[in-house]
């Protein structure tokens, strides 16, 4: 009721508050679809996935002897460790995701004969791309914890 | 109309903003941020301060393949600090995992090494709970359908308050070490080992089978009962059979909370399959048709090897079974089964044989179970009880009622016992005063006298003088009948079946018996029927064997066409039932009965 009546005079103060009214309708709808449309954009993404997780520990720095390349195959991953330094490699190919093996040279693919350097460069086969780095980092509790979800640069170690 | 879209648009924002703030605020995230906070006070160098400030909270998540069925597991989303030594005086969620050198945790080059590592063996693979959970609730399986509630932590809503009371403690945690540490004296499982040796003890193994330790077949089966049943079933089943489960014939056991507490991990360990077991080897144990030697027994034959004679034998056999734990010996009584103290006065050693093999074959009903032991120990038992004959002393009539019939009985007379529970058919109600006084007193003197086929009611005949008889019949007239023998009018019985046995006689009474007699006494004769549950005292089973062999043609006439006086059992001839009839039904029930031999 009150609507229709403030629809039947036409004031001057009306027409103000009228205004007033559409504006704040226009931010509330406006700024529900921005709200929204940001949230689906942000939690699209999901959480968790049921795969096994990207991040995981491998143990104590203790269980890799400087000097050494122990592949994890069941995590896809090499840990390398060159003094007190250690940095983990990708042995997924990047080909068609064989699992590499490191050899004397550095990494080869048994799939298609791609091979790799020590920093997981290619040196030959059709692989197209270098072995990925992968994040690592010392967990509180004293164990490397390996990151998959973030590639780092070549080269790049940490201390222990 | 501009004010309602102006209101309506905006509570959508504020509402939407809400959504959002919320999903930035869970309790896991809080806790999360609340242990980089903590964690970075605590940080020693810049580089570690800086690795904190760019941690967000994410739902940690784990994937346990090593134990059965993959365990998708979240707990660590809240129990952030589990495996951060630096929060051991941290406060719950983010606190440091207990180091227990029990558990093999190590502590060498000043810090400690777990040995059932979280990546590993998960959280849930111990505790119980549910992995996926990311508020309290949900995690600790707090909801009442959960069937994994944490162990010995998590008591869920509808649990009895004085059952869940027990149910504390990181004892219970021992039912899952003993899914892999399956050696019996492993310490870290001394009470799942406690629980097993009361199994035996209390004869438990009698009636339940478990695959690999018992082979019973009375109770259900409990080889999976650990995953089947929580922890409150579990205890409040062992404390009182019949809160559950109305029709249990399960005795209650009489056990100390230790006790009962110990038999609850090791039934909950009981969980059929095990993480440490290959396919291969659960495929072997599954078929195996090996009857397991229960523990008890190996253990009472090492024992006993030092007793000479039959009945030394037999004595040390009833003590090391366990016997009296449901029987009653002089002055031990287990509080479920018959009194054993006179047995040689009331049982021979074939009864007693055919008992121990199959205690059915004499009790159609008893609640005994067959235990499959060696035949010599049955027969040095028997020679014991048979060595039972002490007389007794001289006793007024009522003493001799408090010490043979009360038990049974009932101090009161009305058939209501320490034990009568556990007899079926149930003592018989003396103060139903419409049953005792229309029945002839050669018939009551004869029950005593000769004991009741079929029925735990002994024969108390070498036990009693006629004499003494008469004077328990006299006292319990006196104190519980209360009332005259009633005259019978003299009816017209036949004293044996005039219709003659044959099979068109047989169909004729199973017709008949379909119709007029399943209400009460069931499809199957076996005294079951759909009105049955409603009836004292309760409908015969027609298919025990003893009983009905032991009555005559005469006695079932009578009972079939007059009713039973005190009984639901009506008077037939009222309803239209002739004599040929009644022939034809007697023929039925007899056919029933047919002795084997």
């Amino acid at each position: 009721m009150a609507v229709a009546a403030t629809e039947t005079k036409s004031t001057e103060p009306e027409i103000g508050r009228r205004r007033f009214l559409g504006w704040l309708s226009g931010v509330g709808i406006a700024g529900s679809a921005v709200l929204g449309s940001l949230a689906t954009f942000f939690f699209i993404r999901p959480r968790t996935t049921y795969g096994q997780p990207n991040r995981f520990k491998i143990g104590r720095p203790e269980e890799f002897p400087p000097g050494s390349r122990i592949a994890i195959d069941p995590k896809r991953v090499c840990i390398v460790r060159e003094g007190n330094k250690v940095a983990a490699i990708s042995t997924t190919c990047t080909h068609l995701g064989c699992i590499v093996s490191p050899s004397a040279t550095g990494f080869q693919c048994p799939c298609h004969g791609s091979r790799f350097d020590v920093d997981g460069n290619v040196t030959g086969g059709p692989a197209p791309k270098a072995l990925a780095w992968y994040a690592v980092s010392l967990t509180p509790s004293g164990e490397l914890e390996v990151d998959k979800d973030s590639e780092i640069q070549t080269g790049t170690y940490l201390s222990v | 109309m501009r004010l309602a879209l102006a209101v309506v648009s905006l509570v959508v924002l504020v509402g939407s903003g809400a959504l959002v703030y919320k999903e930035t605020q869970a309790t896991w995230q809080n806790h999360q941020k609340a242990y980089f906070a903590e964690a970075k006070a605590q940080a020693k160098t810049d580089a570690e301060r800086a690795s904190l400030d760019v941690k967000s909270p994410k739902i940690e998540q784990t994937i346990v393949t090593g134990f059965g069925a993959s365990r998708v597991e979240r707990c660590e989303s809240c129990h952030i600090a589990s495996d951060d030594p630096r929060f051991a005086s941290g406060k719950e969620p983010v606190r440091t995992h207990p180091y227990s050198a029990a558990m093999g945790d190590v502590y060498k080059d000043g810090h400690w090494e777990r040995k059932h590592k979280f990546s590993e063996f998960g959280c849930t693979s111990c505790h119980d709970g549910q992995g996926r959970g990311l508020t309290k609730a949900d995690a600790h399986g707090e909801d009442e359908y959960w069937p994994t509630p944490m162990l010995g932590y998590t008591v869920q809503a509808n649990w009895k308050r004085e059952i869940a009371g027990h149910l504390h403690g990181a004892d219970f945690m021992q039912a899952n070490c003993a899914q892999c540490h399956k050696e019996k004296n492993f310490a870290g499982t001394a009470l799942v080992a406690r629980g097993r040796e009361l199994f035996f003890k209390e004869g438990c193994f009698g009636c339940h089978r478990i695959q690999g330790v018992s082979s019973g077949t009375i109770g259900p089966d409990l080889t999976e009962v650990g995953k089947e049943r929580k922890l409150d079933y579990l205890w409040g089943h062992i404390v009182d059979p019949r809160a559950y489960t109305p029709t249990s014939v399960m005795p209650q056991f009489k056990l100390s909370d230790d006790d009962k507490k110990a038999l609850v991990i090791f039934l909950k360990s009981r969980r059929g399959t095990s993480p440490s077991e290959s396919p291969v080897e659960q495929y072997a144990r599954e078929t195996s048709t090996v009857t397991p030697v229960p523990d008890s027994v190996a253990e009472v034959q090492t024992a006993i090897t030092a007793a000479k004679t039959s009945v030394a034998r037999g004595e040390q056999l009833i003590n090391g079974y366990a016997c009296l734990s449901c029987h009653k010996l002089d002055d031990h009584d287990g509080g479920i089964s018959p009194d054993l103290t006179h047995e040689g006065l009331l049982r021979d050693p074939a009864w007693l044989m055919d008992h121990f093999r199959n205690p059915r074959s004499r009790i159609t009903d008893s609640n005994m179970p067959a235990f499959a032991l060696p035949e010599q120990d049955f027969q040095d038992m028997s020679a014991y009880l048979m060595t039972r004959t002490s007389a007794l002393p001289a006793m007024t009539p009522a003493q001799t009622y408090e010490s043979l019939c009360a038990r049974c009985h009932g101090e009161k007379g009305n058939g209501k016992g320490s034990n009568a529970i556990y007899l079926d058919p149930a003592p018989r109600d003396l103060t139903r005063a419409e049953f005792m006084a229309t029945k002839p007193r050669t018939r009551l003197v004869a029950s005593i006298q000769n004991g009741v086929s079929g029925t735990s009611m002994p024969p108390w005949g070498k036990t009693l003088t006629d004499a003494q008889i008469q004077g328990v019949l006299d006292y319990v007239w006196a104190q519980y009948v209360k009332e005259k023998p009633r005259q019978i009018k003299a009816r017209k019985l036949p004293d044996t079946n005039p219709v003659a046995m044959s099979a068109d006689s047989i169909h004729r009474g199973e017709t008949i018996f379909l119709q007029r007699c399943t209400g009460c006494h069931g499809r199957k004769a076996d005294g079951h029927g759909p009105n049955s549950i409603d009836i004292t005292p309760r409908p015969r089973n027609l298919t025990n064997a003893a009983f009905v062999q032991s009555v005559s043609d005469r006695r079932l006439f009578e009972s079939i066409e007059y009713g039973v006086d005190g009984t639901a059992m009506p008077s037939w001839i009222d309803y239209g039932l002739s004599q040929s009839d009644v022939g034809d039904i007697v023929n039925f029930i007899r056919s029933l009965n047919q002795s084997s031999k």
